[in-house]
């Protein structure tokens, strides 16, 4: 069958025929998990966690590839941390927090989380810090601005 | 997601915006130089970043663009007529050069100088390869010349196309940024398109369907990385440079030329794509630039004599399903060109991006806008040039390559992604 009507072909991409959209709420991320890897950026994802978030939830290191609250010493199971997360953004300035890094993104594998590294270009370990992050974050940004990290999770309607 | 103030900052390009003042800080394609080939070549009607504007070139070969309009009483130099060093308007006789200085008024007597006070806005408008540029800054601040390798190289090498694309510019612009769509909506075309087939990166494209990315920053903008996997203990990279305000270049496959496109708001609902191919030390045989006359590779066919594709949104694009289901075209759409600008203008003349729902994958378009609005507040607040006018941002090239496992993209092929004349492109 030829469409017949406006609506019923591409010339319905117009900014009248806009008004027709559904407007329903867009619902936002079931859950974002951002995990500050090393001290710098245990800083930068402080400043970021004050912002208001929908369900974003944010993490220190611990050292040892262990991660704790941002308040609060005792460590988390990564693995309960993630139930129900859409992704895990693994926060980075340097290598120093490889164990870390390995810790989430093996439980990110394990139960198909999707992950984003962001390295903040602070100096010499910056690109040390992507190698680190290659084989755990399926997508990595590496950038000198710190506020990139809240675009994205803006972006995901963290 | 952006909020729609972001929306509306990111996408308004007309003279008092943000973003608007933003391009005018750099040379746009405003033309071809095909449709003004010649001394008193007839006038073309430009529209550029909301300006109705009109294009000429007189007796002596000078290229002008000034104000559609008559200063006289408004009616449009498109009917004017070219000849004897200047434009002369149609209704009145007014007479105007490239400057866009009236030079002649015949009612006025033999003596006076009643002219020496008229004066269209007018701006450079120069010839820098196949394409002619125009400025529509200040002119203190008016940056070098064009440098992208494409319009450098010598003719023999290069083509460039142009077609209207009905929606705004950003939306275009982040179609050329994201790789992951490649992999769906052009998959047929990796097995078929002349200017595409037969590289071996398509075989790493068409079986890894989940490519991871890599988004670094450059002075000019930014290259995405897409990894794929590769033989063992290696990667399959696509390297896409883009420098701002909006132009990008594709990966090359195998020894085809390298292509690529320039977006140029019309307005707020229009743009226009100059889709250009190239290759850095051959000429394009005479089978590559009939293949890309024809709308093969991401070139358009063009309804003849406009630059309007044949398949268009009043068509529904030529959609054809057996080609869906078939998996010739996966989304039912001929060519690549065509495939991104039905989907693109789908979307509608300025997508709603507060009803987005974006993924890390999409983190190059992120980080995009993130750039575009920094610099376009910078700009507007400070006054700081924004990046990509220097001629070293503008001298990047694509690359295709596969690397061990270890290797960072961004250390390893600082070599490939930088114009380096006369010599070959990175492609796999």
């Amino acid at each position: 069958m030829r469409p017949v009507l406006l609506n019923s072909c591409a010339r319905a991409a117009t900014a009248a025929e806009a008004r027709f959209r559904i407007d329903a709420p867009i619902v936002p991320s079931r859950g974002a998990r951002v995990f500050a890897l090393d001290g710098p950026a245990e800083e930068i994802v402080r400043r970021i966690a004050a912002r208001p978030w929908a369900t974003a939830r944010f993490f220190g290191h611990a050292g040892d590839g262990r991660v704790r609250p941002l308040v609060g010493v005792s460590t988390v199971d990564i693995s309960a941390e993630l139930d129900g997360a859409d992704v895990a953004v693994l926060v980075a300035t340097s290598p120093d927090g490889a164990r870390a890094a390995a810790a989430v993104g093996e439980h990110c594998r394990a139960r198909g989380t999707m992950t984003a590294g962001l390295v903040v270009d602070g100096g010499a370990g910056a690109l040390d810090a992507v190698a680190m992050l290659r084989p755990y974050a399926r997508v990595l940004l590496l950038t000198g601005d710190e506020d990139d990290i809240a675009a994205v999770l803006t972006a995901l309607r963290a | 997601m952006l909020t729609s103030e972001l929306n509306e900052l990111l996408t308004r390009t007309g003279p008092d915006t943000a973003m608007g003042q933003l391009f005018r800080r750099y040379w746009l394609p405003a033309l071809l130089a095909e449709e003004l080939p010649e001394p008193d070549s007839p006038p073309v009607r430009v529209k550029l970043l909301s300006e109705r504007l009109i294009a000429f070139r007189d007796s002596h070969g000078r290229y002008g663009l000034m104000d559609e309009f008559c200063a006289h009483r408004g009616a449009s130099l498109w009917f004017g007529r070219v000849a004897e060093g200047g434009l002369r308007c149609a209704y009145h006789g007014w007479k105007y050069d490239v400057t866009g200085q009236c030079v002649e008024v015949p009612s006025e007597p033999d003596n006076s100088s009643f002219c020496s006070n008229v004066k269209l806005r007018s701006y450079p408008l120069v010839r820098v390869g196949d394409i002619l540029w125009a400025y529509l800054g200040e002119p203190e601040n008016q940056p070098p010349l064009p440098e992208f390798e494409f319009v450098h190289v010598p003719a023999e090498q290069t083509f460039t196309s142009k077609r209207w694309q009905e929606s705004n510019w950003l939306q275009a612009l982040e179609g050329g940024i994201d790789s992951s769509h490649v992999s769906w909506l052009h998959s047929g075309q990796l097995k078929t398109d002349p200017l595409f087939k037969g590289a071996k990166g398509n075989q790493y494209n068409l079986s890894d369907f989940k490519p991871f990315f890599e988004v670094a920053e450059s002075p000019g903008g930014l290259f995405v990385g897409a990894r794929r996997n590769a033989e063992d203990g290696h990667y399959y990279w696509r390297i896409t440079p883009w420098v701002m305000p909006s132009f990008t270049v594709v990966p090359p496959r195998g020894d085809h030329p390298v292509h690529g496109h320039f977006w140029v708001p019309i307005d707020d609902e229009n743009c226009w794509v100059y889709t250009f191919d190239y290759h850095p030390v051959r000429a394009l045989t005479a089978q590559e630039r009939q293949a890309m006359m024809d709308g093969f590779g991401v070139h358009s066919e063009n309804i003849p004599g406009t630059y309007r594709p044949v398949q268009n949104k009043d068509n529904d694009y030529l959609m054809d399903r057996a080609t869906q289901r078939s998996g010739e075209n996966f989304s039912g759409v001929r060519g690549i060109a065509i495939q991104d600008a039905s989907l693109q203008e789908s979307m509608g003349p300025i997508v709603d991006r507060s009803k987005e729902r974006l993924v890390p994958a999409d983190s190059g378009i992120i980080k995009a806008r993130q750039k575009l609005r920094r610099a376009a507040v910078a700009l507007r607040d400070h006054g700081t040039p924004p990046p990509g006018t220097e001629p070293e941002h503008q001298r990047v090239r694509s690359a295709a390559v596969v690397l061990p496992r270890h290797e960072s993209f961004i250390e390893s092929c600082r070599d490939a992604v930088s114009v380096r004349p006369g010599v070959r492109q990175s492609s796999v």
